[in-house]
């Protein structure tokens, strides 16, 4: 009972509960990480500085010719961009009761047939960047309304869709590339134009040489669209309906079906520009047999921004900055790079136990029986 | 046709085996999706034991490979705990907590591979060389004609993995333990209301379901990978989730599942051998079975029935 009050001190009332528990999860895997990091004989404080200046958010003591804070925050900026995305199309399947896990695969569905149309093609940039976006959220939701058709029409859970779609697009994507479209240096794509790509690569800004990711902002607009579409719109109220209880929102006469669909195009759709963010903007090129990491993170950056549009956004700029700034932490450190996945890992893993506080903390002493504390939607069978 | 036969087999039996691993998790009611991230967990703590201890014992001895068996077994039913852990005593959302099991997984093995290859062996490395394991043709049985190639330069795990599988289904189904799991996934109050604990059942199911899973991804880490990397991680797991989805949830049709991949990947490799297919082509043909297995869930997926209560958290007070 102690440890509870102790608890409750901590993570307040419910309606601070929602940015209070995640940051206990963070700073639980903080404290986790720091440990690992001792247990090496590593400084933890040297290497959280050392991500952060990485990332382009504290400066690094030298830089190389023509680079500086600047250059490392615009390919964070980058980065972020298809993370953001990735992390909404987590958070709409979520809100309606759906678990996208194929996000990684709809991500290069897009990306490749992107790249394929535009992306070697001779268009100026003014056609080319609004085609690759119009494109790649046009292949997003088909692979989204692809997996919510299987769920609606043939009642496929949506998880063993998607996983099944994963690979198949993973094989049959690597096949094109390495027959048609290889590169035998580097073993990927050929490069993609410069006229396609949606990151402006070697501008000169001041003193420094920077890629310029413009649809960063794109990718805010959109959180704050979903947000709107969530809270605001009736067909946003529908699909939370139908997320937070199928069978009384059958009641309300929300057709399930239809919102299934719905959400998973929804998703589809922000995860297709997650895709063309990635391939056509960050990465510049389509790896052969490599679902990006990206889609999977995201899944962790939606629970620890507690499945909401605006929290995502906040989750997924400290998840970027870590994964962005441990390679420079690695050097400095002398740690593998891997240990950016590693406390990436821990934070996802911290969050997943935030529905069990709230639910120790939000249940009085008195009263033994729980009420539904899940704010997330239980999966029913696969 | 023989070496479809011997191939096929090889591939098909580790993945039965951490098929059986989900399926112990699934029927007592514990979605088991990281059953990727589980297997290469177990994988990397045998192959560990043997990079550490396998200078001990006589060169081309067998005995650390056996070892590293038992050790994987134990790290992916240590590893699985923390899954237990999650969806039963945190009552996390148990699709959650199978993405953090095969993040963690994927990253912590990864992690701990490159770091110790670096500063214990002095060598960047990201994989721990294991080399493939002995053959051997089992006497009388492999001279048939036709099948006797079923028992023609056999894996030793491959006999283990039998044994376990005769073993785990007599458990499942013959044993008032395996009752207990069973009625875990349909009607765990039913199961509470026999005095027996619900939580603890399943923690033990999920446990088993590690270390089938370990002994799994070790059978692949000493026949197709010959080492542990990360290339261990290539979607056993999930094909394994696919298998036992196909086989409804029970053994025995889980076994033509995953003998119908085996055959189908090994009879994909050998058929571009003979048509001298370019090696790109091997993309496709890996791709198989998961385009099958999609395609045969639309037609069958109507009739099959996942344990009733998968997925869903105990809850005493709920009726």
């Amino acid at each position: 009972m102690k440890v509870k009050r102790i608890l409750r001190l901590i993570v307040g009332n419910e309606k601070q509960q929602a940015y209070t528990v995640p940051l206990l999860a963070i700073l639980c895997s903080l404290i986790v990480s720091s440990i690992l990091l001792l247990f090496m004989g590593r400084n933890p404080i040297t290497a959280f500085q050392s991500i952060l200046a990485g990332a382009g958010v504290l400066p690094r003591p030298n830089y190389a010719g023509g680079r500086g804070m600047f250059t490392d925050i615009m390919m964070t900026l980058s980065e972020l961009t298809p993370m953001i995305f990735a992390s909404l199309a987590v958070t709409v399947a979520f809100k309606g009761g759906l678990f996208n896990i194929g996000i990684s695969g709809q991500m290069l569905f897009s990306g490749f047939i992107a790249t394929v149309l535009i992306g070697y093609s001779e268009l100026p940039s003014y056609i080319a960047m609004p085609l690759v976006i119009i494109i790649g959220t046009l292949c997003g939701a088909f692979i989204g309304a692809l997996i919510g058709l299987l769920k609606a029409k043939f009642n496929i859970n949506e998880v063993v869709s998607s996983i099944m779609l994963n690979y198949i697009i993973m094989y049959i994507i690597s096949f094109f590339i390495q027959t048609r479209f290889i590169d035998p240096i580097t073993r990927q794509s050929v490069e993609i134009n410069s006229s396609a790509r949606l990151v402006l690569q070697n501008v000169q800004v001041g003193p420094y040489r920077a890629v310029i990711p413009f649809f960063i902002i794109l990718a805010i607009a959109a959180a704050f669209a979903l947000r709107f579409f969530l809270n605001r719109t009736r067909a946003g109220f529908d699909l939370r309906a139908v997320g937070l209880n199928s069978r009384a929102a059958r009641y309300l006469g929300i057709k399930p079906q239809l919102n299934i669909m719905v959400a998973m195009i929804i998703s589809g759709a922000l995860a297709g520009l997650a895709g063309v963010t990635h391939y056509l903007g960050f990465q510049g090129a389509m790896p052969t047999r490599e679902l990006v990491g990206t889609g999977f993170d995201a899944i962790a950056v939606a629970l620890l921004g507690n499945v909401s549009p605006i929290g995502s956004l906040f989750a997924s700029v400290l998840i970027t900055i870590i994964s962005r700034g441990t390679t420079y932490m690695s050097s400095i450190l002398d740690v593998q790079r891997e240990i950016a996945q590693v406390i990436t890992g821990f934070i996802l893993l911290f969050s997943a136990c935030g529905a069990f506080i709230k639910q120790v903390v939000n249940t009085s002493d008195v009263v033994t029986a729980e009420p539904e504390a899940d704010d997330v939607p239980t999966e029913e069978g696969e | 046709m023989d070496t479809v036969l011997i191939d096929g087999l090889s591939y098909a039996l580790p993945l039965l085996c951490i098929a059986i691993g989900g399926i112990y998790s699934e029927r007592s009611g514990i979605i088991n999706l990281a059953l990727e991230g589980l297997l290469g967990a177990g994988a990397f703590v045998g192959a560990l034991f043997v990079a550490f201890f396998g200078g001990l014992f006589a060169q081309h001895s067998s005995i650390p490979m056996y070892f590293a068996f038992l050790f994987a077994m134990i790290g992916g039913a240590v590893f699985a705990m923390l899954h237990g852990l999650l969806c039963v005593k945190f009552r996390a959302n148990q699709v959650i907590s199978c993405v953090v099991i095969n993040i963690l997984a994927i990253a912590l093995t990864g992690f701990f591979t490159r770091q110790i290859n670096s500063q214990v062996f002095n060598q960047p490395s990201d994989r721990i060389n294991l080399g493939v394991s002995i053959r051997f043709d089992i006497p009388y049985l492999s001279d048939i004609p036709f099948i006797g190639a079923a028992f023609q330069r056999v894996y030793p795990f491959q006999i283990i993995i039998i044994a376990v599988v005769i073993f785990s289904w007599y458990l499942l189904y013959k044993t008032r333990f395996g009752m207990r799991i069973r009625a875990c996934g349909d009607n765990p109050h039913a199961v509470d209301g026999a005095g027996i604990s619900v939580a603890k059942t399943r923690f033990i199911a999920v446990m088993i379901s590690g270390a089938l899973a370990g002994l799994g991804g070790m059978s692949y880490a000493y026949s197709i990978a010959a080492s542990f990397s990360p290339g261990i991680y290539m979607g056993a797991g999930f094909l394994a989730i696919a298998a036992l989805i196909f086989g409804n949830w029970r053994i025995m049709p889980t076994v033509g599942a995953c003998l119908l991949f085996g055959f189908a990947r090994s009879g994909g490799q050998r058929l571009a051998h003979i048509l001298e297919l370019p090696v790109s082509f091997s993309d496709l043909i890996i791709m198989l079975p998961y385009v099958v297995t999609l395609l045969l869930l639309i037609f069958f997926s109507k009739s099959n029935r996942a344990p009733r209560a998968l997925g869903e958290i105990y809850d005493k007070g709920k009726r």
